[in-house]
């Protein structure tokens, strides 16, 4: 059976700043409340008129020319996010159209905050099943453009940028590297814990509906702290049991960057060294589902991580949804 | 190594109806056209506060009686849509926790009307690498609510529908022959819904500005459909060393009735062994392959041992191909 080995990883941020300073202007907060409380200290956001696709376009390009294979060498991308560029089609096919990856087949997946990491399954899985062998796997989101900033909790905490992973097949008798383990979960009868109901087919913004409160998103912040602790902690768990390893033999530790606190509860509780954490929530905010690929790439770029490195990824979010992978580099 | 066995399927159709002749009160049309044009002339509609993953627990429901277990024996779900129910969670969430599953993954898988064929060759791949055994394979979609009806072209096509599909991971025969998925992003042009996403996200200004219109290149997307469809069938024949004639049933997307003639007859795929129930179901972007596999099924038309080719085209542009064998 193959294996998924990962051969290049790219990011792309927007370059406008919004930092807790501007906030105050926006909403009654101050920026020691939010570092407080999250971590964040400034996040980027898009021009007008940008879509996920946007983002990922140049993420794409850094990752495909770290991996040396042009975009007609693409067998699939995979695309997750919570923001697609419209209705239809999907962000897939519009950044395959872009990236002028004409081999390539193109789908979206969403699973929120775990996106990434479920699309890492479904890309390991269509390599080690056998028939594809490059993929493009894509995280990025475009959410400045719908925050509410009467609701201060939620608004202060979601941004843009997209990040980017190229996995290939290899013979896994040759080289031990790549994609080791996946684990996924949900537990969909706690959806409302974390979720923004209206704007999707239950019911459509119309003129009629669409007031001040169309894109309030609902969270009940402690209940999603606890349980994220929690759920990181266990999924950890899982991946490293079912790769006979321990929490000492992972060198990078590449959590969702949703919450400061929570990276720092979870990682306690793990017994994982601070220095072996990639943190970029203070400078990204929390990105959904690209903000494991570009907490990964920025720890590439800073010399973080080395051939053989086991990186652990896990995630917890909307859904509620929660995953965990181990990588050899 | 484990192959994909379909052991039940299930489909819903919401049961508010818009004939043709309703669509004559919303837009400059008739039945007599729409008939001639398309082959519709009936669709479906979710009830308000509905949507895409309400219509697939009913769906969901029918397949797990009919492959013989509950919610608990399944290990994944995969939801194939283009309208979540809500901005977020991702609906296979949503339905995840109405079936009360264990906790299980669940996550949606957007590729518009290919989305079941992209869903299936996913669910395939994590059962032949072993990674799960008993997925729960959706395709709904609530889209609808989003017709404009001052673009009559585009707003006549669509309905409501969800299909459910439990594929279980056994040793055998069995399983997907062929799979094929592709897109051509270049052209997404030919058929799209610009507005309400990430780029172009609905606003106070915009909400009243038709944020829901298709645009769609029709003879364009038909001419490059039936060429499609035509292509992959054949290619999927050739790679597989099957006759059209070893295909039981050709279970193909439901965009338009004369797309479908026309593609059987490059086949030569008689219409007599193709399910088309567009007529009562309109184009319901996702649901539409995994309803009609479900018709074929309570048809009595399958017996194991049987081929079943599919096909799809659609927004993206996309396209998918398969052929399972039963």
């Amino acid at each position: 059976m193959k294996q998924a080995r990962v051969i290049g990883v790219g990011s792309h941020l927007p370059k406008n700043i919004l930092t807790n300073k501007d906030i105050e202007e926006k909403c009654d907060t101050n920026d020691e409340w939010i570092q407080k409380r999250t971590g964040i200290k400034s996040r980027h956001i898009i021009e007008p008129g940008q879509g996920s696709s946007d983002l990922a376009l140049p993420a794409a390009q850094e990752a495909l020319e770290m991996a040396g294979i042009t975009p007609e060498d693409v067998d699939i991308i995979v695309f997750c996010t919570i923001t697609p560029d419209q209705l239809a089609p999907g962000s897939a096919s519009i950044l395959q159209g872009k990236l002028g990856a004409s081999n390539a087949a193109a789908f979206d997946v969403n699973a929120a905050c775990s996106g990434f990491v479920n699309g890492l399954a479904v890309a390991d899985s269509l390599i080690c099943a056998g028939k594809y062998k490059n993929v493009l796997l894509i995280g990025a989101e475009v959410q400045s453009n719908r925050m509410l900033w009467h609701n201060r909790d939620t608004a202060i905490l979601f941004a843009d940028g997209a990040g980017a992973m190229v996995l290939t097949a290899s013979d896994s008798e040759e080289d031990e590297a790549g994609v080791l383990t996946t684990h996924l979960g949900s537990d969909g009868a706690s959806y409302e814990i974390l979720h923004l109901p209206r704007g999707g087919s239950r019911e459509i913004f119309t003129m009629e509906n669409f007031d001040e409160d169309g894109y309030k998103i609902h969270m009940n912040g402690t209940e999603l702290f606890k349980r994220a602790v929690i759920k990181f902690v266990s999924v950890c768990q899982e991946a490293l049991d079912a790769t006979g390893l321990t929490m000492d033999d992972v060198d990078l530790f590449v959590p969702h960057q949703a919450n400061k606190r929570i990276i720092e509860a979870a990682g306690q509780r793990m017994g994982i060294d601070p220095e072996k954490v990639a943190l970029t929530i203070e400078y990204t905010g929390n990105t959904t589902a690209a903000s494991i690929p570009i907490a990964l790439d920025h720890a590439y770029k800073d010399g973080r991580v080395k051939k053989g490195d086991i990186i652990l990824v896990a995630a917890f979010g909307a859904g509620l949804t929660w995953a965990s992978a181990i990588i050899r580099w | 190594m484990f192959k994909s066995r379909i052991t039940g399927t299930g489909m819903h159709l919401p049961e508010e109806v818009l004939t043709n002749a309703d669509c004559e009160k919303l837009c400059d049309t008739n039945d007599e056209w729409i008939r001639k044009r398309t082959g519709i002339e009936r669709r479906h509609m979710a009830p308000e506060g509905k949507g895409s993953a309400d219509l697939a627990y009913h769906a969901s429901k029918m397949a797990l009686d009919n492959a013989g277990i509950s919610a608990q024996d399944l290990d994944a779900i995969v939801f194939c849509t283009v309208t979540p129910d809500q901005f977020f969670p991702a609906s296979g969430n949503i339905l995840q926790g109405m079936l009360g599953c264990k906790h299980i993954p669940s996550f949606d898988v957007n590729a518009a009307c290919s989305g079941y064929i992209c869903g299936l060759a996913t669910a395939n791949a994590f059962i032949e690498s072993g990674m799960y055994k008993t997925i729960l394979l959706v395709g709904a979609d609530v889209i609808s609510k989003y017709m404009d009806w001052d673009y009559r072209d585009t707003s006549i096509l669509f309905g409501d529908g969800a299909g459910a599909t439990v594929i279980h991971a056994e040793k055998g025969d069995h399983g997907v022959k062929f799979i094929e998925m592709g897109t051509d992003g270049e052209h997404y042009g030919v058929l799209e819904m610009p507005g309400s996403g990430s780029r172009n996200p609905i606003t106070p200004d915009n909400v009243n500005d038709h944020p829901y219109h298709i645009l769609m290149d029709g003879q364009e997307l038909f001419k490059r459909a039936v060429r499609k469809f035509t292509e992959l069938g054949e290619r999927a024949l050739d790679e597989t060393g099957l006759d059209v004639d070893d295909i039981k049933v050709f279970v193909p997307h439901q965009a338009n009735a004369r797309i479908l003639e026309a593609a059987c007859a490059r086949l030569n795929m008689p219409l007599e062994r193709t399910i088309i129930n567009i007529n009562e179901t309109g184009n319901t972007v996702a649901a539409t392959i995994p309803m009609a596999l479900h018709e074929a099924v309570i048809q009595g038309r399958l017996e194991r041992g049987n081929h079943i080719m599919m096909g799809a085209y659609g927004a993206g542009l996309t396209w998918g191909g398969a052929i399972i064998k039963w």
